[in-house]
């Protein structure tokens, strides 16, 4: 029994290493999932080579740990899919914070509670043809569902547990075969005509379904020395010797003092020297830095994107600086201070909440003053400039419980109700209790403020911004709103200000022309228009009775639209 | 008081820097809403294009996610 087995914790902190090196790598790449839920094959290649002892890919072996490691930090929620990637949780930052026992016992029960994880698909021994990508089963099989692994993880782990004396892996086999031979399948009926072979279940390699009789040993033994090798060894259970395939139950005991350090260079790489490096403290170190756990040296690389985003995640850049310093026995190389200080001061220049809950306050409102205590408690939002606050949105449950009663929420992830209401030629009514920040921008694209509640079109504004968006985009937002849909008489003023329709022209001879047929009908429908209009002698070609051309000019002038004097360009 | 939930917000050092990081992420059109000379309320979609701008360009804003 070597030293570091001494005990189950000082066993499972040489194994947590593993998957601290499987979570760096995620940190690191931020890998790609593809459609059957896996990360791509280059994570599960890089993530190998950052184990102690890496599987062998060519030789078969497949990515076993790798695979094992991320399914229990799914399990526990240690990462997440984001934008179709593989990242790191907030979960695995509390998961660090915990001392090393009770990560062990999350661990353990994480494997023992799995429902996603089946030790049939894990061992490289055994092929599943009835295994859908994605492991799952699909087709009649004898692999056992996940309540039976579950109550046989738990057979196991009572078993192995009452063990006294060192044993050999084919003799617990035997011994299980003798008096636990159900542990995983049933074998109840083995010799009728049903129950020949194990459904599904082939050798690697195999062309057929194993045969039932005399492959317990094949079949439910791969199972169980993947058990042994993975969960039992690397959690604490037992110490597995697998050259000579020995079983070394262990005792408890005091958990060895974490022996390492981290040596800080100038050209900002930091190295992690020690025979019994400390996984929540190399945590707290990959949380700002790039991680290469690739290699026999653990590598750490200081940048400034995981740099500012450890910032963003509430560590101020003194506490980060000083953490780094405290793991290091030489001085900060004098570099590598001032850069973390210029990237924090440059990084504090431009804060970006890019899903928020913004609180505004409204004219002279001092929301210090307003804010309830448990809001401020809970959300802990920063105060920004004009007395103003945001925070990362919280879970709607979250911030039910501490939004002030009679508020109401804006939520911007739907679509928000029209507010605006338009009003007598080219005047918007919005009442200020009902306007959201988009109405407010749709407000401030074409109109100016004339009271309270009261907007005036402007054509000036209504030009320029369908030069920067694109009439038909303006028009879009126009339309979705407005509460009421445009009238005649609107429609007509923004289409011309917006560039879609020409001036149209009025000359002595008493004819209107319009351009656009759009741009006529509008015309038509306007009453003050058409009592102008003597008759239609043509699409967008009116005869205006007499005078009629000062009356229409008078009346385009109202809405700002001026008419051209030539009649030419028809 | 209003609470306005899932926007982005940008709150730079001053105005100008403001003006700078909109016109870098050509977002400047797209902004909700300025409640202070250097703060900026935007749609989400457009929060996460400042912060890919300002990323290509070698800056590392502080992003509270």
């Amino acid at each position: 029994m070597t030293e570091a087995a001494a005990n189950p914790i000082r066993r499972f902190r040489a194994a947590e290493l593993d998957l601290l090196g499987v979570l760096e790598v995620v940190i690191a790449r931020g890998p790609k999932v593809l459609k059957n839920g896996l990360p791509n094959l280059a994570f599960f290649r890089a993530a190998n080579a950052a184990l102690a002892r890496p599987d062998g890919e060519t030789e078969g072996a497949g990515f076993t740990q790798v695979e094992f490691w991320l399914s229990l930090a799914r399990e526990l929620e240690l990462v997440e899919v984001i934008d179709g990637c593989l990242q790191v949780t907030a979960a695995a930052d509390e998961f660090y914070s915990a001392a090393a026992d009770e990560r062990l016992a999350m661990l353990r029960r994480a494997w023992l509670e799995s429902r996603d994880l089946n030790e049939f698909a894990l061992s490289h021994e055994l092929e599943l043809p009835s295994l859908k990508r994605g492991r799952t089963v699909d087709v009649t099989t004898d692999i056992p569902l996940a309540e039976r692994m579950i109550e046989a993880r738990r057979e196991v782990v009572r078993i192995v547990e009452a063990l006294l004396d060192e044993t050999t892996l084919p003799d617990l086999i035997r011994r299980l075969e003798r008096e636990s031979r159900d542990l995983f399948i049933s074998h109840q009926e083995d010799g009728s005509w049903r129950q020949v072979y194990y459904r599904g279940i082939r050798e690697r390699g195999g062309r057929e379904d194993v045969e039932r009789d005399g492959s317990w040993e094949l079949v439910e033994g791969a199972v169980l020395r993947l058990m042994c090798a993975l969960p039992l060894d690397r959690l604490g259970w037992i110490e597995y010797e697998p050259r000579g395939q020995v079983i070394t139950p262990l005792a408890e005991g005091p958990p060895a003092e974490p022996s390492f350090e981290a040596v800080v260079q100038p050209n900002f790489e930091v190295v992690a020297l020690g025979d019994r490096p400390d996984p929540a403290a190399l945590w707290r170190l990959a949380r700002f830095t790039t991680p290469r756990p690739e290699g026999r040296v653990r590598t750490y690389v200081l940048e400034r994107k995981p740099f500012a985003d450890a910032l963003g995640r509430g560590h101020s850049a003194a506490e980060l600086i000083e953490f780094l310093a405290g793991l290091s026995r030489a001085p900060l190389p004098q570099n590598v201070r001032f850069s973390l200080d210029d990237w924090a001061t440059l990084s504090e220049r431009i804060k970006i909440w890019p899903d928020a809950l913004l609180i505004e306050a409204e004219g002279v409102e001092d929301l210090s003053a307003l804010l309830p205590a448990r809001l401020l408690e809970r959300l802990q939002p920063s105060r920004l400039s004009g007395g103003h606050y945001a925070c990362p949105a919280p879970a709607p449950d979250a911030l039910r419980e501490v939004v002030p009663p009679r508020r109401t929420l804006l939520d911007y992830s739907r679509r928000l109700p029209p507010v605006i209401a338009p009003g007598e030629d080219t005047a918007l009514v919005a009442p200020r209790e009902e306007l959201h920040l988009r109405a407010r921008q749709l407000l401030a694209l074409v109109s100016r403020g004339r009271s309270t509640d009261r907007y005036e079109l402007d054509p000036t504004l209504v030009e320029q911004s369908a030069a920067a968006l694109g009439s038909s985009e303006l028009m879009r937002r126009i339309r979705e709103g407005l509460s009421k849909s445009l009238s005649a008489t609107l429609g007509l003023a923004l289409r011309t200000w917006a560039g879609e329709f020409t001036r149209p022209y009025a000359g002595n001879a008493e004819v209107f022309l319009a351009e656009n047929r759009e741009q006529a009908e509008l015309l038509d429908e306007m009453p003050e228009f058409r009592r102008w209009v003597d008759r239609r002698l043509a699409p967008g070609i009116f005869l205006l009775r007499a005078g009629g051309t000062a009356g229409v000019r008078e009346l385009l002038k109202r809405l700002g639209i001026p008419m051209r004097d030539d009649a030419r360009g028809r | 008081m209003k609470l306005h939930l899932h926007v982005g917000v940008v709150e730079t050092i001053d105005e100008s820097t403001l003006d700078e990081v909109l016109a870098v992420a050509q977002c400047t059109e797209r902004v909700l809403a300025r409640l202070a000379p250097n703060l900026a309320v935007l749609e989400r979609d457009d929060a996460e294009k400042v912060i890919a701008a300002l990323e290509a360009n070698g800056l590392h804003p502080k992003v509270m996610r």
